[in-house]
């Protein structure tokens, strides 16, 4: 594992709708023990009693355990104020926090674990499409995915041919541009903020951007809920707990070059807080 | 190192799969349509899922995450992803032995899958999972009064209790945790067998209270 | 025709979902943000079931708030066969009997399953002590029935019974609890997953015997 890598990056570790003066959130960051407390206009976090960075971002609060981190990656859609942004409430997973981000990365499960939503026999099978590393801005790109959906979001009335952009900007952090079906022009985007609480526990913050006048917020939290907990109990179930980083312990296809990509790019950077390095 | 039972062969019927642990070894036990079991590394080589989680269609099974399937001999002949491709057999599941004799199922991770001693004259009982080794868990049981009359225990695993005659197959999957096997004679009737399933909570009772 | 103020995550709210769709009833959905949100807990929400809980169930005027009462009231309001709902004596205490287990579920195996996944206050071992303890009260009744060559919890039929107990068991897993030394229970929840228009939650997956979709 390395730690050093990990702590030079920052996470999410509270929704600032959470906060509420005089309560303690209480996780782990990393092995630590953290607190998260204050107000949404002043957050605090402890890690192991001392206060670290408390930054507002994407309506959550963001840390760090490092003194010089790395800047927390930006969305540009974050802006767009006629976005609806739903940020949907922590769920925690007995898994590598690389595994939860590359189970996100994913489309060819869809019609096994999201039946009937995000995918359905005998549509299962996956074009090509393209991944790099976009080295100028350290971060994993996959593009020009077309994916058949039976219901693509909450907004989509009938199956679509669904369009997907993944992007990593970050080890723990996974955005998804996807076809927005009210408005075809742009993407919405669907994103999940992983915080490390150990190497194979975390939390895992989901957060959207979307286009929706339509749908009652009540039903774009619930429909990202259902998605998610599809997943987890496949996450749970995957061993080993650690992401394994080499290429023998498990058996890529085509369909699996965004996983292939992301899991050399940590590789190549050292960011193993984890993964399982050795065999 | 021996056989271990994984399951009565009443609560694994065809077309289903369930997951068991043999000498430290996670294993996906699953019986095809014809009948046939297969006991393998619970472990899909493609992403390390579980393949007790997955599914029997036709005579493949297949892991949930997605939907790959292994036929008979443990080979990959499907990946739903690429429905042109045909699957290189260097894609397969590790193997293990499995037999089935006297209602019991006997998983084996090294060497031959030799059934453990208990003979034809007994039925399947239940199963109970017993929160603690295997020492304690076989003690409890050979401390428990049946209807009055204490246990006999003829050999390990083997109890006389007043007129039944009851055999006990365990295996120990973790450090507080066994699987006991549990199977009756056959002069047992329904009432006799209810009644022996209630005793095997009182001995488990006993057994995870180390009152032995 | 009824109306279910719904959470998806929620097994009691399941319960609902999965019984009218087995019947092949509509209802109408509301969706309340239970998580985050605490809409449960607005005064809306409080004004119509005080006691803050989901589901809630409408239907003209109508207003239950305990889920077992919701399963008991649909059956006798749309299922004409009666199986669902038995009305022989010894037939109906049974599933009653079992409705009452099924309470008892929700502050167990449910809450354990709340508190590992949505780190929800309290002892989460003692949720998981009692939640071990009524698995195995559970398994010892099913037990009997394959004794006796059956598999439902009352009769040899599927009653409302086996769908209120149904979820959070099926769910346990999300706790920690699996299903390994329970071959009763496993076999119980593989013949209710197999029940002719099934439906999941997340946490419950498709049997995929066969392929689902739109032309399978």
């Amino acid at each position: 594992m390395s730690l050093s890598y990990a702590r030079d990056d920052w996470y999410a570790v509270a929704m600032v709708e959470q906060l509420a003066e005089g309560r303690v959130l209480r996780s782990k960051l990393l092995g630590q023990e953290i607190g998260v407390s204050g107000s949404a206009t002043e957050p605090m976090v402890r890690a192991s009693g001392a206060l670290r960075p408390a930054e507002l971002r994407y309506d959550h609060v963001w840390t760090t355990l490092s003194d010089a981190p790395r800047p927390l990656f930006e969305i540009a859609e974050a802006a767009e104020d006629d976005r609806t942004f739903v940020p949907c409430g922590p769920v925690t997973v007995r898994c590598s926090p690389l595994r939860a981000v590359e189970n996100f990365l994913d489309i060819a499960h869809f019609p096994f674990v999201h039946t009937g939503i995000l995918g359905e026999e005998p549509h299962t099978e996956v074009r090509p499409y393209k991944v790099e590393i976009r080295d100028e801005i350290d971060e994993v790109w996959a593009t020009e995915i077309g994916f058949h959906q039976p219901q693509a979001a909450k907004s989509a009335t009938t199956a679509i041919e669904t369009q997907y952009q993944y992007r990593v900007p970050a080890p723990t952090t996974a955005v998804l541009y996807k076809t927005c079906p009210p408005k075809p022009d742009a993407w919405d985007v669907i994103a999940i903020f992983v915080q490390p609480e150990t190497e194979e526990r975390c939390i895992v913050w989901p957060w959207m951007a979307l286009y929706d006048d339509v749908t009652a917020y009540a039903e774009l939290v619930q429909f990202q809920q259902e998605i998610f907990l599809q997943d987890r109990s496949i996450l749970e179930n995957q061993k080993p707990t650690l992401l394994p980083l080499d290429p023998r312990m498990e058996i890529p296809t085509r369909c699996d070059l965004t996983s292939v990509v992301y899991r050399r790019w940590l590789k190549r950077k050292g960011a193993t807080y984890g993964a399982m390095t050795k065999t | 190192m021996p056989a271990r039972a994984v399951a009565l062969s009443r609560d694994l019927p065809p077309k289903r799969v369930m997951r068991a642990d043999v000498e430290g070894c996670d294993i996906a036990v699953w019986r095809d349509p014809a009948g046939r079991l297969h006991a393998w590394n619970n472990r899909c080589p493609h992403r390390g899922m579980r393949l007790s989680h997955g599914f029997v269609r036709g005579d493949k099974l297949a892991c949930l995450y997605h939907g790959w399937h292994y036929g008979t001999d443990g080979v990959c002949t499907y990946i739903p992803a690429h429905p042109e491709l045909a699957p290189p057999d260097t894609i397969r599941t590790e193997v293990y032995r499995v037999a089935e004799k006297d209602g019991v199922i006997w998983v084996s991770v090294s060497g031959p899958a030799e059934p453990g001693g208990a003979d034809g004259a007994t039925v399947p009982l239940r199963t109970l999972s017993v929160a603690t080794d295997e020492v304690r868990a076989l003690a409890g049981f050979a401390a428990t009064p049946f209807r009055g009359a204490e246990p006999q225990q003829r050999e390990t695993g083997r109890l006389d209790l007043g007129a039944r005659t009851l055999v006990v197959h365990a295996n120990p999957v973790g450090p507080d945790e066994t699987h006991l096997h549990v199977l009756v004679d056959q002069g047992a009737d329904l009432a006799d067998r209810k009644a022996l399933s209630r005793w095997c909570e009182a001995a488990r009772t006993t057994a995870e209270a180390g009152r032995t | 025709m009824f109306t279910l103020y719904n959470y998806v995550l929620s097994g009691n709210c399941y319960k609902i979902r999965l019984f009218a769709a087995l019947l092949g009833v509509e209802y109408k959905i509301i969706s309340v943000d239970f998580y985050p949100g605490r809409e449960h807990r607005s005064p809306e929400m409080l004004a119509l079931n005080p006691a803050g809980t989901l589901p809630v169930l409408t239907a003209g005027d109508l207003v239950l708030t305990e889920t077992q009462a919701m399963l008991t009231w649909i059956a006798a309001r749309f299922d004409p066969s009666e199986t669902w709902l038995p009305r022989d004596p010894e037939g109906l205490a049974t599933v009653i009997e079992w409705l009452g287990f099924a309470g008892r579920l929700t502050q167990s195996a449910g809450l354990a399953r709340l508190q590992a996944m949505l780190s929800w206050p309290g002892d989460s071992d003692a949720a998981k002590a009692a939640a071990t303890e009524d698995l195995r009260r559970l398994e010892l009744a099913l037990t009997d029935r394959v004794l006796e060559g059956g598999l439902w919890l009352a009769g040899d039929a599927p009653t409302v019974a086996d769908i209120a107990c149904f979820p959070y068991v099926a769910l346990s897993p999300d706790a920690g609890l699996e299903h390994e030394g329970y071959p009763a229970i496993r076999n119980w929840l593989y013949a209710i997953r197999g029940l002719p228009g099934f439906v999941t939650m997340p946490g419950i997956h498709y049997l995929h015997d066969v392929p689902r979709g739109a032309d399978g």
